[in-house]
């Protein structure tokens, strides 16, 4: 074969010359091989491969994606996405060995300022939905957007949902600088970050800023859990007042899944700093309010333990904190990274970015309401009315009547947030943030 | 980016990014036995004196790196500054085996004059041919080049003229494309709590 040819596929192997890797940008991934994928264009050299992802594991789709034969990182492959069941809007992504999980949010995908796609990043797990068993294998899966489509090629896309059709893929293994954690509670950004240096965490937040509001991302994402998460932590706190055990970190988190709640942690937080109180980051179940499970009375041990802070201190926009200095430290380094990106903005340092910071944070407070994705929200306004009204109901903590007042008035604001956040957006976090103060 | 890929012939997202094997084995290893590189993509910019920042548009380009051939020197003084080496040397062993096919050192980019200059992130990579190697490595490099190469191992071509180079700016919270972002990293982490109890 000429050497002139040599970037022309042979036997399914690409012939690359030397020290040249394919390394696309997201942008070439989209606009120009997803692009004539969907449009039936013949693309130039078969470096991407169709791959059904139900069929392959991701060690196999490594071997299927080879690009010559240099050593890779990462491998790429188009993938037609299937809907699981007729009716509904989950992609089937199982294998035979695991399955693919969906994690974060999915991420817009710009070229010269316009968007043109998506990206959702997705986690194998081995095993079998839901005590698979989380590998390292990382998945990127771009799309079109529909209107990016529509304008460049005709009749196929027509019907096309973001759950269906063509995408391109890119997986790669996650390297792990982590070292293992020993406890799967400790699970959480703080254990994201414990073995980074305090400077390192610090600049993940700082940086996260710069990207689109990434920590209204984390809240939201974080309020996406289930409500499930800390049935048995919440157990043992309420067993153990003075055991002060270490897994309890990043309570507003843990709250459930609603909005609501994470409005709350971040009051909490904030409070703590106005008030010049040492910040504390142990929300202790003293504020938290054990509310009866909804539905689904075949899970209760798992879904009846919604967390509602109650607050005592005036001062605390209804809600108080625990002076209590005996806890781990390790949960107070990134909470107070946080709690001070916040406390600046409170403190009325307006500098760009605090007032982006603000955006991130106000917005939590509305953005419960997140349509994407192939997680459960049916129930959230559920919760909400559920937690309103035990709250101001319940008799089992001593709590002022004023406060109460207050803490319910809180409620509605958050409510009301939530039922229109669609409508809300974070382009105006002040009036949010007055109306939360009030 | 890629303008340097005039010779080669590959689609939308291809990128030079050669291993350090490959540096070595593919590019200094040719360029020191005078054999054809193709694609001919690093230039030669001899004893260079240009500041790190200068070299776009005169080293080959590619993702914020910079490669091109170099004649080897004790001290690389540049019109702004100079090259300092770490003292760090390291293997670049061939992928077929164990075998060293080159050194590689790492020299940190200083701004002002030796000894008192400024240091910056600017780093290069300066690839060698190691001694021991070079004959060996003439014979049993690359399939494809071996044939050739053996013909003209005789020549004993002076190994210790020519370096390679790459030089980068630093970035510390540049983990390369393939990673994933802190937010990821965190939106993963999250993730763990649904592994804890999951009635669903």
């Amino acid at each position: 074969m000429p050497e002139s040819n040599m970037s022309i596929s042979v036997n399914g192997q690409s012939q690359v010359p030397p020290g040249f890797r394919f390394h696309p940008t997201e942008e070439e991934l989209l606009q120009y091989y997803l692009k004539k994928k969907v449009s039936n264009l013949r693309i130039d050299l078969d470096v991407i491969r169709d791959v059904d992802l139900n069929k392959l594991e991701p060690w196999d789709i490594q071997e299927k994606c080879r690009i010559g034969t240099t050593p890779q990182n990462d491998w790429y492959f188009f993938s037609h996405k299937d809907k699981k069941y007729p009716t509904g809007t989950r992609t089937n992504r199982a294998t035979a060995a695991g399955f693919w999980k969906a994690t974060g949010r999915d991420k817009v995908i710009y070229s010269n300022g316009k968007r043109i796609g998506m990206r959702k990043t997705l986690v194998f797990y081995k095993g079998r939905a839901p005590h698979g068993q989380k590998s390292d294998w990382i998945m990127h899966e771009y799309r079109l957007d529909d209107n990016t489509i529509d304008t460049n090629s005709s009749a196929i896309m027509v019907e096309m949902t973001p759950e269906e059709g063509w995408v391109v893929c890119r997986i790669f293994k996650k390297k792990n600088h982590h070292k293992t954690l020993d406890s799967p509670v400790m699970s959480s950004v703080t254990v994201s970050t414990a073995t980074r240096s305090n400077n390192n965490q610090l600049m993940m937040f700082d940086s996260g800023m710069n990207e689109e509001g990434a920590l209204e991302q984390i809240f939201q994402y974080a309020g996406r859990r289930g409500p499930n998460n800390n049935c048995k932590e919440e157990e043992n706190n309420n067993n153990n007042n003075n055991n002060h055990h270490n897994t309890r970190i990043l309570p507003p988190f843990d709250g459930g899944s609603t909005g609501m709640s994470m409005g709350m942690g971040m009051s909490m937080s904030m409070s703590m700093n106005m008030n010049g109180t040492t910040v504390n980051s142990d929300y202790n179940n003293e504020r938290f309010l054990k509310l009866p499970s909804l539905e689904s009375p075949n899970s209760t041990s798992s879904q009846n333990c919604y967390q509602v802070p109650l607050g005592t201190d005036p001062n605390n926009f209804g809600f108080s904190h625990r002076d209590d200095h005996d806890h781990q430290t390790e949960t107070i380094t990134n909470w107070a990274t946080l709690d001070r990106l916040v406390a600046s903005q409170l403190n009325g340092i307006s500098t760009d970015q605090a007032s982006r910071q603000l955006v991130c944070f106000t917005s939590t407070i509305t953005s419960n309401i997140n349509p994407d994705h192939d997680r459960n929200h049916d129930n959230h306004h559920d919760q909400m009315s559920t937690a309103l009204r035990s709250s101001s109901s319940s008799s089992n903590k001593p709590y002022h009547a004023t406060q109460d007042y207050r803490y319910s008035d809180e409620m509605e604001l958050w409510n009301t947030f939530a039922r229109s956040s669609s409508s809300l957006s974070s382009s105006d976090p002040i009036c949010h943030v007055s109306n939360a103060q009030l | 980016m890629g303008d340097h890929n005039n010779n080669v012939n590959l689609p939308p997202g291809f990128r030079f990014c050669p291993t350090d094997e490959e540096l070595v084995v593919h590019f200094l290893h040719r360029k020191v036995a005078l054999l054809p590189c193709h694609p001919d993509v690093i230039p030669d910019l001899d004893l260079y004196p240009y500041d790190p920042w200068e070299l776009d548009g005169k080293a080959l380009g590619e993702d914020n790196k910079w490669y091109f051939y170099s004649r080897k020197t004790q001290n690389r003084v540049t019109s702004n500054g100079y090259w300092k080496p770490l003292g760090v040397e390291e293997a670049v062993i061939g992928r077929s085996g164990n075998k060293k096919v080159g050194t590689k050192k790492y020299l940190v980019f200083y701004v002002g004059e030796a000894p008192s200059g400024l240091k910056t992130n600017w780093t290069l990579h300066e690839f060698h041919l190691s001694d021991s190697s070079s004959t060996a490595n003439s014979s049993t490099s690359s399939s494809s080049s071996s044939r050739s190469s053996k013909r003209r191992a005789p020549k004993k071509t002076d190994t210790s003229k020519w370096v390679v180079c790459r030089v980068y700016e630093r970035d510390e919270d540049d983990d390369g494309a393939a990673e994933l972002s802190c937010l990821d990293e965190v939106f993963l982490s999250l993730d763990d709590l649904d592994e804890i109890s999951l009635p669903n």
